[in-house]
């Protein structure tokens, strides 16, 4: 009797033995989610190339997918995967990246492409907190919560990162969380197929910074939390932002036609070889 | 119903990660006697018949470190 | 003509128009950049005539994605450049360091101007001569260009792109205000006698467990993205294959000095002078647009049977350590003249000064470049 194999450990790069996640993170459910979503789509790795910047979800694709993969500085992976794009068109783009590098130091690009509606799919792993470097206080952090630079507790608004992507003009833009992997895969999936700036936030446990730091327990735990918080969209609809407070509104936010980016140039380089000729 | 193969050595423990004993619906899995070569406690399936294919295990796994395969299509699985 | 990449002709040119030609005569496929006194006119019209020839020009929201866009566009096999100014080469200093560590083919351009910070947008001082070589953070070499003149602007483009790709580095143009806006008559020759080197590529259908696309002192074939060889390209330190090692020093030390020694070990092919201190005493050192004053003054000093040359820097880096101490040796006097405190200043002296006297001119006010009796004055100041 032959053992079954996992049908996705095919995509993963040969040299590397294991993942380099803390046990328990939720960026391993991520890391799955999406290659499930290559998979069911019939795509290989060989279609994609993926663009991080620094942090544990940088570490996504990198070493783990056998796949291109231009692991850059932080804060920039949008601005990298945009002229990757301009120089290979047809493949498809993707970004995986912190919530600390794409709203802190990488807000900027963040917006800016969400403007341009670049074809690409940006998946942003929001554990609220800086984990790589030991757990400090992200953009995204809840008011009051303890942090290794916050010790005193957080005294700052935090993002809503859909939003602002939202408002910024991206054509897709969903929000899961870790609990929600299948829905997730779907997501990706929908997001890969679409001519436009897709963006997809993923909550996501950090049980080893956030988790012990501010005691929301193990990653078993914060998956539970993340499923009694979390609250569909059409659901949420019902409610009031006061009753809305503390909840995690799940969903594909938003999903509209817009002009992309390329298409447009292609429009007006086509004008411009009309008007040489 | 299914097939369930856990890959010991990619496992990083019922402890300190657990996911998949909380997510499966049956509750079949149990901490394993040895620890692997890491030091991490994989788990084992206490009853591999009774398993219904719901792959929560092997979806939920952030390691990869569980492959289900089912003889057919699993009652009440989602898709 | 409109349209083509090389627009032969003699032309009365501007120097940043001569440095965008350069650019489309050279290759370049994309740019990237960000509107910034004095280099703005690069960026208008490459805007224009990019799409022109199937390429493109992306105004992007700041320097930092600027540089960042070019890189990515590299890697897929493109040539590409971005210009700016001093300040914007300050934003652009840590990708810089990520062009370099991942071996990136790429031309930066800065149209330097009076600094520091915001400082005199429109004043030609070669302000950040160091900056490419010391302003990112680590250990590295790189290559930069000094034109003196618009036709240097177009025929030191071409060959930074040529240098960019034959040594996976990025290459700077280091130009100022003067050289940049000043015209000039510009000769653009035919396409055909334009030399151009295109870098060499992995071979398609290389085994991906076997490339080695990195950390080669006669550099590696680059890996591009989108032709199956799944590239692990990573800022982290790492090996010939990509593969990041974060925990080895002999890793670490492997990482720095082969990207360095891949500059170092090349220099004779890359460095470039011009001699003209045949029999002199004293030499003229300098660079850019400064080096007009020190010629004229030599020729004036010869005219009065003073045995004055000159040396001037093509390229400032790699340094060129070797032919400043050949000039050295042969010389009694040498003045180095720049239109700043001093940057190169140091460097010269270190490899000159243990066989000639080295002293160091400024004009009398920075931003303007050196009056040529002012040089004679110090020349004959120097030789009593």
């Amino acid at each position: 009797m032959s053992e079954i194999v996992h049908p996705l450990h095919r995509f993963i790069r040969p040299y590397v033995t294991s993942t380099t996640n803390c046990p328990g993170c939720g960026n391993g459910i991520a890391a799955q989610a999406i290659l499930r979503a290559v998979d069911e789509l019939g795509m290989t790795l060989d279609d994609f190339i993926f663009v991080t910047g620094i942090g544990c979800s940088a570490w996504i694709p990198s070493p783990f997918f056998d796949v291109d993969v231009l692991h850059t500085t932080h804060g920039r992976p949008i601005a990298f995967a945009l002229g990757i794009k301009m120089g290979l068109p047809e493949k498809k783009v993707m970004v995986t990246s912190g919530d600390g590098d794409l709203a802190a130091i990488g807000g900027n690009h963040l917006i800016h492409n969400a403007r341009r509606n670049i074809e690409m799919v940006v998946i942003c792993l929001n554990n609220g907190i800086y984990g790589m470097t030991g757990g400090q206080a992200a953009p995204t952090t809840p008011m009051g919560l303890k942090t290794a630079t916050t010790p005193y507790g957080t005294f700052e608004n935090p993002f809503d990162i859909s939003e602002l992507v939202i408002a910024a003009g991206a054509t897709f833009v969903a929000r899961w969380t870790t609990h929600h992997a299948r829905q997730l895969t779907a997501s990706i999936k929908k997001a890969i197929q679409k001519k436009g700036f897709s963006f997809i936030e993923v909550i996501t446990q950090c049980p080893v910074q956030y988790g012990k730091k501010t005691g929301s327990g193990s990653a078993v735990q914060m998956m539970k939390e993340y499923k009694e918080k979390s609250i569909l969209l059409k659901e949420a609809a019902k409610l009031s932002k006061d009753e809305l407070h503390g909840r995690i509104v799940v969903g594909e936010l938003v999903d509209k036609e817009a002009p992309e980016m390329l298409e447009e140039i292609n429009r007006m380089k086509k004008k411009v070889a009309g008007e040489k000729a | 119903m299914a097939k369930v193969r856990i890959y010991r050595d990619l496992c990083k423990g019922v402890e300190e990660c657990g996911i998949c004993v909380s997510v499966c619906p049956k509750k079949l899995f149990q901490p394993s006697a040895a620890l692997n070569p890491k030091g991490y406690r994989p788990p084992e399936m206490k009853d591999e018949t009774a398993c219904t294919g719901c792959e929560n295990c092997m979806i939920y796994c952030p390691d990869l470190a569980i492959a289900v395969k089912r003889d057919k299509a699993a009652k009440g699985a989602k898709r | 003509m409109k349209g083509t990449r090389v627009q032969t002709g003699k032309y009365f040119m501007m120097g940043n128009t001569a440095c965008a030609e350069g650019a489309l005569a050279a290759g370049c496929d994309f740019a990237a950049g960000y509107p910034i006194t004095p280099a703005t006119e690069i960026a208008n019209r490459l805007a224009e005539r990019l799409p022109q020839v199937g390429g493109m020009f992306l105004q992007m929201e700041d320097e930092i994605s600027s540089i960042a866009a070019i890189i990515g566009a590299s890697w897929t096999g493109k040539k590409v450049m971005t210009a700016t100014s001093g300040p914007g080469i300050s934003l652009m200093l840590e990708n810089l360091g990520f062009a370099i560590g991942v071996e990136t083919p790429c031309v930066i351009v800065n149209v330097q101007r009076g600094g520091p910070t915001t400082g005199m947008p429109t004043a030609g001082v070669p302000a950040d001569m160091v900056q490419p070589k010391r302003g990112s953070h680590g250990d590295y070499e790189i290559i930069a260009l000094c034109p003196a003149s618009p036709q240097e602007m177009f025929e030191h483009t071409v060959l930074a792109f040529n240098f960019a790709e034959k040594y996976r580095v990025p290459v700077f143009i280091l130009s100022d205000a003067f050289v940049g806006h000043m015209r000039e008559e510009v000769v653009i020759p035919e396409a055909g006698r334009i030399e151009i080197v295109n870098r060499k590529v992995t071979e398609i259908g290389t085994d991906p467990q076997k490339v080695k696309g990195f950390l080669d002192e006669d550099v590696a074939p680059m890996p591009i993205f989108g032709r199956g060889f799944r590239s692990h390209v990573t800022s982290s330190c790492h090996d010939e294959y990509g593969k990041r090692n974060l925990s080895d020093l002999t890793a670490l030390d492997n990482f720095i000095r082969k990207l360095s020694d891949k500059i170092l070990k090349h220099k004779e092919d890359i460095v470039r002078v011009e001699r003209d201190y045949e029999g002199a005493e004293v030499v003229l050192v300098s660079y850019g647009a400064v080096s007009r004053a020190a010629k004229m003054a030599a020729i004036r000093a010869r005219e009065q049977g003073l045995p004055v040359g000159t040396l001037r820097l093509i390229t400032p880096w790699p340094f060129p350590s070797e032919e400043i101490e050949e000039m050295a040796r042969k010389a009694k006097k040498v003045i180095v003249l720049e239109n700043n405190l001093g940057q190169m200043y140091p460097f010269i002296k270190a490899e000159a000064a243990c066989h000639a006297d080295v002293s160091f001119l400024p004009p009398r006010v920075i931003g303007e470049i050196q009056d040529p009796e002012a040089i004679l004055n110090r020349i004959r100041e120097v030789m009593k």
